[in-house]
């Protein structure tokens, strides 16, 4: 067995390899395939045969197939034209038979690669905004891709460039649905465009971001963030969703670092803020709470301040949760309220020390990113 | 050998929230040890510090005499198993346990051998050839289990496995990793936010909380000598009951006070609380060492209080009673045979030998 390296087209070797393989277990011939430069791509001999004269004259005949020394040569065409050759080891009426079989296998499988490599171009001129609307529908007509359908965007994020095994494994947990698509757009970012069932929420889909994470964690061993956006219900608006994800991922990161999934959906006042000025975010600080003031915080009195905002400002709860009695968050809330002169057990201020909790986190995140 | 050591480990997010502080422990090869703590407290963002899959701020982590803090998690040879799994659904059972080794182009011999030995271990040979749509609840668990085994790894790193599973299949499953722990004689660290499964898996409990440490025993130390108040009202179902009480001085013994109650202190411990006397402290008792049966009343007259039983629970095989001292509502866990009811005066004993004292400032024990 041998698996020649590159390939013209965008059948993989492997697939090449099983599609001969799985021929010489019905036929017991012996196949190769070759490129047009003549070099053996995949073969089921054990050793490489040197075709390259002999094939070189075939590709250059009109004739689409031809017999030369004791094998039978066919061309396999992608239309017009030709994309690999196939020899068959035997000279006789059955070896013949046998190969117009595989060329025709060979053929159907060009063709439905080229359907999938479509299909992936127009998903990512779709997410790009590189298509006009008339060309949208007209293009999802021809790949039959269903345009009023719910679907929703994911963006995986890994910090592993160069692996392709995160994109294996997402492959192999959506593709048996094949109304997914599922692209890598650069080295660390696989895109998934989902079709949901009607009944779908969202909850389903954090479930979704939720089982990406643990599975490529464990199978791929990849450290992973996933975003997704909203659901949109006609393909025209396949990019908005794309462009939520993305935003959720950035966000994310600074609001929400802690946490490998985030949701367009749930950014909050993240979203907001993430699109201020930083002179704006600067005068909100300066007005507010002084930043210096937010830096003296120990990892206590944050920790009580994150509780408490979770438990909706609900002090029973947040000293459960926190194991504490309740005068000891009572004490922490007075001491916080002498350091800010903003009471978090009221509304209004605690809004304000949110914001500024988070405008605070983003200029940080800005000035370590160069901004 | 695949013990680990974690020394002196930090994990600080760039928003500045230090989600484990100084953590220090050591674990042996072949241990079974469990993390547990309510959500947040930092056992799974350990765990996945170890795993490779969080960067490590500050401290070290040996996964046998190794430093793996800047090795890549592929290379740290463990093999994880976390709450939101899936199987492949287009692939058999066999594939699917295969495909972690395929994508590290393990050879095919090699992958078939541990496929293979690690569907006997799991006891699913027979289901290879399914497709996850036809198994059960459990079957899938295993296959996902049979994943992680099939990597043949040092060390299994487990984050709440069973948290997506129905009550009754938790309990069956949490038998089956303790069976599969004997088997494989691995070392597993697990994460559980659920102190039963803790108190039945472990040979090692690590308790934490706000990413420290709080104690790290066997189920029975954490259980019967409490480091703190935390830990004492974290292990045990239903939690220990907690109170304030006075510590008094009174014709040479020390007896504690609380909402009109008078305890004796037994003599033995008197001498750790005369620090406090003068002093409020947290007392604690769990729910079996309140007794109401007529003999130990006899025995314990010095512990004897007044309840008012508001609500009783008939399990079965126990009965809870809940009472208020005050406005604090304690539990007692008695004989099936007791006949208190619902808006009965009775009277409870505490078992003094069993009683916590916690200082109330730091709220470390004072004594168990």
């Amino acid at each position: 067995m041998y698996f020649g390296k590159g390939c013209r087209t965008m059948i993989s070797n492997q697939i090449l390899q099983d599609t001969i393989d799985g021929i010489k277990a019905i036929t017991r011939c012996e196949l190769c395939v070759l490129d047009m430069d003549a070099k053996v791509l995949v073969s089921t001999m054990n050793q490489k045969p040197d075709f390259t004269d002999v094939v070189q004259m075939f590709i250059h005949s009109p004739a689409e197939s031809q017999v030369m020394h004791g094998h039978h040569f066919f061309k396999v065409m992608d239309g017009k034209q030709a994309e690999y050759v196939l020899t068959l080891k035997g000279e006789s009426e059955d070896v013949y038979l046998f190969g117009r079989m595989a060329v025709f296998q060979l053929q159907g499988l060009l063709e439905a690669y080229k359907e999938r490599f479509d299909k992936d171009n127009f998903i990512k001129n779709l997410l790009l905004d590189n298509l006009l609307l008339v060309d949208i529908y007209s293009r999802a007509k021809k790949l039959r891709v269903d345009v009023a359908k719910k679907r929703i965007v994911f963006i995986i994020e890994t910090e592993r460039s160069r692996d392709n095994s995160a994109l294996e494994t997402v492959r192999s947990i959506f593709s048996a649905k094949g109304r997914d698509f599922i692209t890598a757009v650069d080295e660390k970012n696989i895109i998934l465009v989902k079709e949901a069932e009607p009944d779908e929420t969202y909850e389903d889909m954090n479930r979704t971001a939720r089982v990406i994470v643990d599975m490529l964690n464990t199978e791929a061993m990849a450290k992973v963030h996933v975003a997704y956006g909203n659901f949109v219900n006609d393909i025209k608006e396949v990019s908005r969703s794309y462009k939520e994800a993305k935003m959720a991922l950035d966000v994310g990161k600074i609001f929400f670092d802690d946490q490998r999934v985030a949701a367009y959906n749930s950014l909050g006042i993240g979203r907001l803020i993430y699109q201020l000025p930083m002179s704006l975010c600067k005068m909100f600080l300066k007005e507010t709470i002084d930043i210096k003031t937010l830096d003296e915080f120990d990892d206590e009195i944050l920790n009580t301040i994150y509780k408490f905002f979770e438990n909706n400002l609900n002090v029973s709860e947040t000293s459960r949760q926190l194991y504490i009695h309740r005068n000891t968050l009572v004490y922490r809330l007075d001491k916080l309220q002498k350091m800010t002169g903003l009471d978090l057990r009221i509304f209004e201020d605690a809004i304000t020390f949110k914001i500024a909790l988070m405008v605070a986190r983003y200029m940080k995140y800005m000035e370590n990113t160069d901004y | 050998m695949a013990s680990l050591s974690l020394r002196n480990i930090y994990k600080v997010y760039p928003n500045g929230f230090n989600a484990v502080k100084d953590f220090s422990l050591e674990i042996e090869d072949k241990e079974f040890i469990i993390f547990v703590g309510p959500s947040g407290c930092g056992k799974s963002t350990t765990l996945r510090m170890i795993a490779g899959l969080e960067d490590i701020s500050k401290g070290e982590l040996y996964i046998g005499d190794k430093l793996v803090n800047e090795v890549e998690p592929k290379d740290r040879d463990i093999a994880m198993v976390f709450q939101n799994y899936a199987l492949y659904p287009h692939m058999t059972v066999y594939d699917n346990m295969a495909f972690g080794l395929k994508l590290r182009k393990v050879p095919k011999d090699q992958i078939r051998k541990q496929v293979t030995e690690a569907a006997r271990i799991l006891g699913i040979e027979s289901l290879l050839d399914r497709k996850p749509k036809a198994l059960s609840g459990g079957q899938r668990q295993r296959v996902a289990m049979g994943r992680a085994i099939v990597r043949e790894p040092k060390v299994f790193l487990m984050d709440e496995p069973l948290s997506n599973l129905d009550a009754k299949l938790r309990v069956q499953m949490r038998i089956e990793i303790s069976k599969l722990h004997n088997r494989l004689q691995t070392t597993i660290i697990y994460v559980t936010h659920d102190q039963t499964e803790a108190m039945t898996l472990g040979t090692r409990i690590v308790v934490m909380k706000d990413g420290v440490i709080q104690q790290v025993d066997t189920p029975e130390n954490l259980y019967q000598t409490p480091c703190n108040l935390f830990v004492a009202g974290f292990i045990g179902s239903p939690s220990m009951n907690f109170t304030d009480a006075d510590v008094i001085q009174k014709n040479g013994k020390l007896t504690l006070n609380f909402h009109g109650h008078e305890i004796t202190v037994p003599e033995g411990k008197a001498d750790a609380l005369k620090p406090y006397v003068g002093k409020t402290v947290v007392i604690g008792i769990r729910p079996e060492d309140i007794h109401d049966e007529q003999v130990f009343l006899e025995s314990s007259k010095e512990s004897i209080i007044n309840a008012e039983i508001r609500v009783r629970e008939m399990l079965g095989a126990e009965i809870f009673l809940y009472f208020d001292i005050d406005t604090t509502t304690f539990t007692a866990r008695v004989n099936p045979r007791s006949t208190a009811n619902v808006g009965d005066t009775i009277q409870v004993a505490f078992d003094m030998s069993k009683l916590h004292v916690f200082d109330k400032e730091t709220e470390e024990v004072i004594f168990n």
